[in-house]
């Protein structure tokens, strides 16, 4: 199996995330979940199957440091390795590798105003220019959340950003949902975002179900992913 | 003989450069009166900090050579090795590290956590060390103990508190509360020496209490009795604090925060009191030892002094007291004149003189026991060596060593220099087994590599000043390596029939890409196609073809070469002509199963005011790097990439003219990288030019 065949075989096809990419549109898309589930892997799997199309992506990580963060990505790939058997593997890590900047920023130094001057600094020289944004550990419950999701939304057109994705912790006692039932601290929100994915355990399993997705999603609406608890990767169910 | 270990403390004391660590040695040596005086590092006085010994250390202002010391404070018997703060310096801290038990990672409270502390905490991991932080320059502007104490958690992974608070900061650092005891602490005298103790002032009460329940609640986990203290609201006894503190330390869960300002001479005490409590002594920790009789099967080492010797050398020096071996003795008891066993060389050696070291002062001493680190007099070997008294044959766990990573040719400049060039080159070697040395045959010039650029520009300063060595010194070159990416086969003939007896030999085999190591023979042969004798003699052959690639004469590694058939001449055929027809078949193979050439990847870190975030990462983009990341840390910003070491010459000079000398950058080797086709191209151009000009 090569490189090709890792973006092709990927269940995250179901989500039709390359259509976004290969066209003019703009997507946006959360990951939720209780905390521990899984979320950051999911945002991390998005990404590689980006860095694997050939796009570029930025992880912005509130509250982690680069180290944690690039160690995500050297697991997923190793155990996508480990699955699938991938020829010529650490050539592909290299290239893949090169299409990758991780940003970190402790969480009361985030802003999108923020990220948009580092962005600048970086899009201006040549030196990065992203097809995607990966935002983990968003502040989703900070009383300017939505400000800071309208300025995102912002910098993502300004920037010919294809896809966005954050990520959002829900909680077990707070019972609030949106009509699409999009948990809270994210239910008044769901306008902003194409998809979104919760990691519900049920059944002894980690179903990554889609509460909303875009036209180019081709989910069933009876089937959803699974997420492997032993190793995180998505998987069919 | 026996000694109480518990009384002995082994630590070192690392940090970021400039963290003040030198400065907060001398602190300690003069509060435990080994010194009578206190100097700066760069002191006007011109006698210069104690543990700084070294000429060049003095005017530099940085350690590079860790010195090792001794002190008492109260009962205690504190061994210090000084460590050296720059990266390109790291196998000293590396050694330092192995032979310690416990260690102070100094912070500057303005700094925080920088690049080079990430550095230092990570070889601490590898080698279990417990650690205690102690937060220096308190009383510098901008100090701010509390939030280096959360980047001891987010950048460090640290389990870290804070166990006493400031009383004042900055200008106003006044002393320091102790959170365990629930006192406030002041250091009064000319040189901090005298200690107030005092009920806390009733402003700070408030904060002492709260920052005093997150310590509990912290230790809490580590003591069941303090535990059930606090669940029945009891009163604490301190000495229940400092036992939960002791067990959260020694299992390296816990890390205990203290502050102070070295300079001002401000709770340094504390921090020795420290040390006893919260550090292992010999006995807590437990140490591992190869059985070299049993295929070098783990052993843990006894740290009783009756048992038998097992001592580990972790450097050597060879100063105007003659050659001077560091030892940390680990098992049994060592007197003067005992004649002990090197268990590398199989040699014995008598201990003429042992002497414990005290900077590059030393004072005789006529034994040393389980737990000591001492130096001996005379004692031929190598750093990493093993000695016994002859009854064990053991070795004491191999050191990390990173290979070096950069060249350059150095010319002495007359015949003295020459002789006294290989003089210093000799002991630089067997000091430190990151730099090397060695003749380039063809240019018959001496090439030094390791593992900076300031690492070896330190060595060509000691050889000028310490040896009289002068030399021209060449640019500095990258250590390329070259490897192979595909399988290919050979088969070669040599022979040669003119005049004398003849030479016959015919090799035939493959040659493979090896995943992991160096080098690697197969000996396939069957049916004696190559007679035993000769089988070797391949071996050999294709070892002289790994130590220059042809693609840009650098050494070949991380091939397997395989023999499995070939010919011979009953009378022709010898262990040269085998040789010859090896290296005959190397060439052939190595051309078909497509060569590269390797570069070696340093990982950068740069450190800065996020204002010059752009500039950085754009000097990084043009010098060939990979960014990975950067790290917003308030007004700074950390940019960590790779980037190829043949492209880092000169960028302190860059780095500073681009951030108006406001950013630094610390680099490590990273990894080898296939180099682009256009260096390769460059490289192998290069190469042939001079081959022709030969």
């Amino acid at each position: 199996m090569g490189k090709e065949d890792l973006v092709s075989s990927n269940p995250l096809r179901a989500l039709g995330l390359e259509k976004t990419e290969e066209g003019d549109g703009h997507r946006a898309g959360l990951v939720m979940a209780r905390a521990g589930l899984g979320k950051t892997a999911i945002l991390v799997q998005i990404a590689l199957d980006s860095m694997l199309r050939d796009n570029k992506v930025l992880h912005v990580s509130i509250g982690e440091g680069v180290d944690k963060t690039r160690t995500w990505y050297d697991d997923i790939l190793n155990l996508m390795n480990e699955e699938k058997k991938v020829e010529g593997f650490q050539e592909i890590v290299a290239d893949v590798m090169q299409h990758r900047m991780i940003m970190t920023f402790k969480e009361s130094g985030f802003s999108a105003a923020k990220l948009e001057e580092r962005l600048a600094d970086m899009v201006q020289q040549d030196i990065f220019k992203p097809a995607s944004l990966m935002i983990d550990g968003f502040d989703f419950a900070a009383p300017e959340s939505e400000s800071s999701l309208v300025e995102l939304k912002g910098l993502m057109e300004k920037n010919d950003l294809k896809m966005i994705w954050l990520s959002a912790v829900s909680h077990r006692d707070d019972t609030r949902v949106s009509d699409n039932g999009v948990p809270a601290p994210c239910h008044e929100v769901d306008g902003f975002f194409d998809t979104v994915l919760l990691i519900s355990p049920e059944d002894n399993a980690l179903k990554l179900k889609t509460l909303k997705c875009s036209a180019d999603c081709s989910v069933d609406a009876g089937k959803s992913l699974l997420l492997d608890p032993a190793t995180m990767l998505i998987k069919k169910a | 003989m026996s000694v109480d270990l518990s009384n002995v403390r082994n630590i070192g004391i690392s940090a970021h450069i400039d963290s003040g660590k030198t400065t907060l040695t001398e602190r300690i040596l003069f509060y435990t009166d080994r010194i009578h005086a206190i100097h700066d590092v760069r002191g006007k006085d011109g006698v210069g900090a104690k543990m700084d010994s070294m000429e060049l250390e003095r005017e530099r202002g940085i350690t590079i050579q860790s010195a090792a010391t001794f002190c008492n404070w109260k009962d205690l018997n504190i061994n210090i090795i000084d460590t050296p703060g720059h990266v390109d310096f790291t196998v000293e801290v590396e050694r330092a590290l192995r032979v310690l038990d416990g260690a102070v990672l100094i912070l500057c409270s303005v700094g925080g956590v920088q690049s080079q502390s990430i550095t230092v905490n990570r070889q601490m991991d590898r080698y279990n060390v417990p650690r205690i932080s102690f937060i220096n320059k308190c009383d510098r502007t901008g100090a701010n103990p509390e939030r280096v104490t959360d980047q001891l958690r987010d950048k460090l992974g640290l389990n870290a508190h804070m166990l006493q608070l400031p009383i004042g900061l900055e200008i106003d650092l006044e002393g320091v509360i102790d959170l365990v005891t629930m006192k406030a602490l002041y250091f009064d005298g000319e040189n901090g020496e005298t200690i107030r103790e005092e009920e806390i002032p009733a402003e700070l009460k408030d904060a002492a209490d709260e920052k005093r329940e997150e310590l509990l609640d912290a230790v809490s986990m580590f003591s069941e009795e303090l535990m059930e203290a606090m669940l029945e609201e009891q009163e604490i006894d301190p000495i229940m604090v400092k036992e939960a503190v002791r067990a959260g330390t020694l299992a390296l869960e816990f890390s205990p925060v203290f502050i102070g300002s070295a300079y001002k001479n401000k709770a340094v005490q504390p921090l020795l009191d420290a040390v006893e409590y919260y550090l292992p002594s010999p006995t807590d920790v437990e140490n591992i030892g190869l059985d070299l009789e049993k295929d070098e099967e783990e052993f843990a080492v006894s740290n009783d002094s009756d048992d038998p010797l097992i001592m580990l050398a972790f450097k050597l020096e060879d100063g105007r007291y003659g050659q001077l071996t560091y030892v940390r003795t680990y098992q049994g008891t060592l007197t003067k004149g005992d004649t002990v066993y090197n268990t590398r060389t199989n040699k014995k050696v008598k201990v003429g003189r042992l002497v414990r070291m005290h900077s590059d002062e030393m004072e005789e001493i006529d034994s040393c026991t389980a737990g000591d680190i001492v130096a001996l007099f005379g004692v031929d070997c190598a750093s990493g060596d093993t000695f016994t008294d002859g009854k064990l044959t053991c070795s004491m766990s191999s050191m990390h060593i990173p290979e070096p990573v950069i060249s350059l040719a150095v010319l002495p400049v007359d015949n003295q220099a020459q002789v006294n060039m290989s003089k210093a080159l000799n002991r630089f070697t067997k000091e430190d087994p990151t730099f090397k040395t060695f003749v380039d045959h063809e240019t018959g010039e001496t090439i030094i590599s390791g593992m900076g650029e300031l690492h070896l520009e330190v060595y060509i300063e000691r050889m000028k000043r310490e040896y009289s060595a002068e030399v021209e010194v060449g640019a500095p070159q990258v250590a390329y390596r070259e490897t192979i990416s595909a399988r290919a086969e050979f088969n070669y003939t040599h022979k040669k029939q003119t005049g004398g007896s003849g030479q016959f030999g015919r090799v035939s085999g493959y040659m493979e890409p090896l995943e992991e190591g160096e080098y690697e023979f197969e000996d396939k042969i069957v049916g004696g196609a190559i007679p035993r004798e000769f089988i070797s003699s391949c071996d050999k052959g294709f070892k002289k073809s790994l130590q220059k690639g042809v693609l840009c004469g650098s050494a070949v590694t991380g091939v397997r070469c395989v023999i499995n058939d070939g010919s011979f001449h009953a009378v022709d055929s010898s262990d040269v002509a085998f040789q010859l027809a090896a290296i005959g078949a190397f060439k052939e193979g190595y051309m078909k199963a497509k060569p590269t050439i390797m570069e070696p990847i340093m990982k950068v870190a740069v450190e800065g005011p996020s204002e010059f975030q752009g500039s950085v990462m754009g000097s990084i983009n043009q010098r060939r790097g990979m960014i990975i990341g950067t790290t917003e840390e308030g007004t700074y910003t950390v940019v960590e990439a790779e980037v190829p070491l043949s492209e880092m010459f000169g960028y302190s000079t860059t780095l500073r003219s681009l951030t108006q000398g406001k950013a630094e950058f610390t680099m490590e080797f990273a990894l080898f990288k296939p180099v682009p086709k256009s260096v390769s191209e460059e490289l192998i151009k290069k190469f042939q030019d001079e081959k022709k000009e030969k």
